[in-house]
């Protein structure tokens, strides 16, 4: 019973984003929204603002060199959530007072 | 119905996309493994690239890698790739801190089963219970 309404939930959803997926341009495109004037002022200026060929590599480390950088800290965060979980001792508490805590 | 099946034709990346992201999300809450639940996340995360990506692509256009002496030229959307290659460190961040923290369940708990854990922790707390009705008749 659960999972029959689990699975027509999930197929719900399913039809819902397939139907406004197919509202989109299509795959290719050129009139597509995402294909607009900051793509092209990338793909116009690399070379002479730049003096570099791969244009994905330049938008990282040149035109949002500062996002990169808030990346570089999430990867900083999280190697510091993991070392706090696995490497920094757990002292397991005394038993009584855990027992104290609970009542 | 021929003219929904073009649409379907022309959409197929997208559709791709979302069936994967309900497969995802059904990985995720029916098991109750929790590395098969990190890795229901993780199709989840993929099928959102597969989008992005798919959004990024112009049919007959190069990759947007421009070529020495050669000007102009007609190019792949490059910004979705950028904005993916971030995602995709995020995606190994998440995936990264939701292990570590399977290593430290499976210590305490001895399982990775969330159902066992939750039989676990029920035993524990009836106990607790147990011993302070004892101690309040005493």
């Amino acid at each position: 019973m659960k999972h029959a309404f689990l699975i027509v939930t999930l197929a719900g959803l399913l039809i819902v984003m397939s139907y406004s997926f197919i509202q989109m341009p299509a795959i290719g495109s050129e009139e597509h929204p995402a294909f607009n004037e900051v793509s092209q002022y990338y793909l116009q200026r690399t070379a002479q603002d730049t003096n570099a060929l791969n244009v994905v590599a330049v938008i990282i480390t040149d035109y949002r060199a500062l996002d990169t950088l808030g990346e570089a800290t999430v990867l900083f965060t999280s190697v510091a959530a993991v070392l706090s979980v696995l490497v920094v001792a757990h002292p397991k508490p005394n038993k009584k007072m855990d027992e104290e805590n609970h009542g | 119905m021929h003219s929904l099946w073009i649409e379907f034709l022309d959409h197929v990346n997208y559709i791709g996309a979302a069936c994967l992201f309900v497969v995802g999300l059904y990985t995720v809450i029916t098991h109750s493994n929790l590395i098969k639940k990190i890795i229901g996340i993780n199709i989840m995360e993929t099928s959102v690239f597969l989008l992005f990506v798919s959004i990024g692509f112009v049919s007959g256009a190069k990759p947007p890698i421009l070529a020495v002496g050669e000007p102009g030229g007609f190019f792949v959307n490059p910004l979705p790739s950028a904005l993916i290659l971030t995602g995709i460190v995020v995606g190994v961040a998440i995936t990264v801190y939701g292990l570590s923290m399977v290593i430290q369940i499976h210590k305490e708990y001895g399982t990775i089963e969330l159902d066992e854990i939750v039989e676990t922790e029920k035993e524990i707390k009836t106990q607790i219970f147990r011993k302070q009705d004892d101690t309040s008749h005493v």
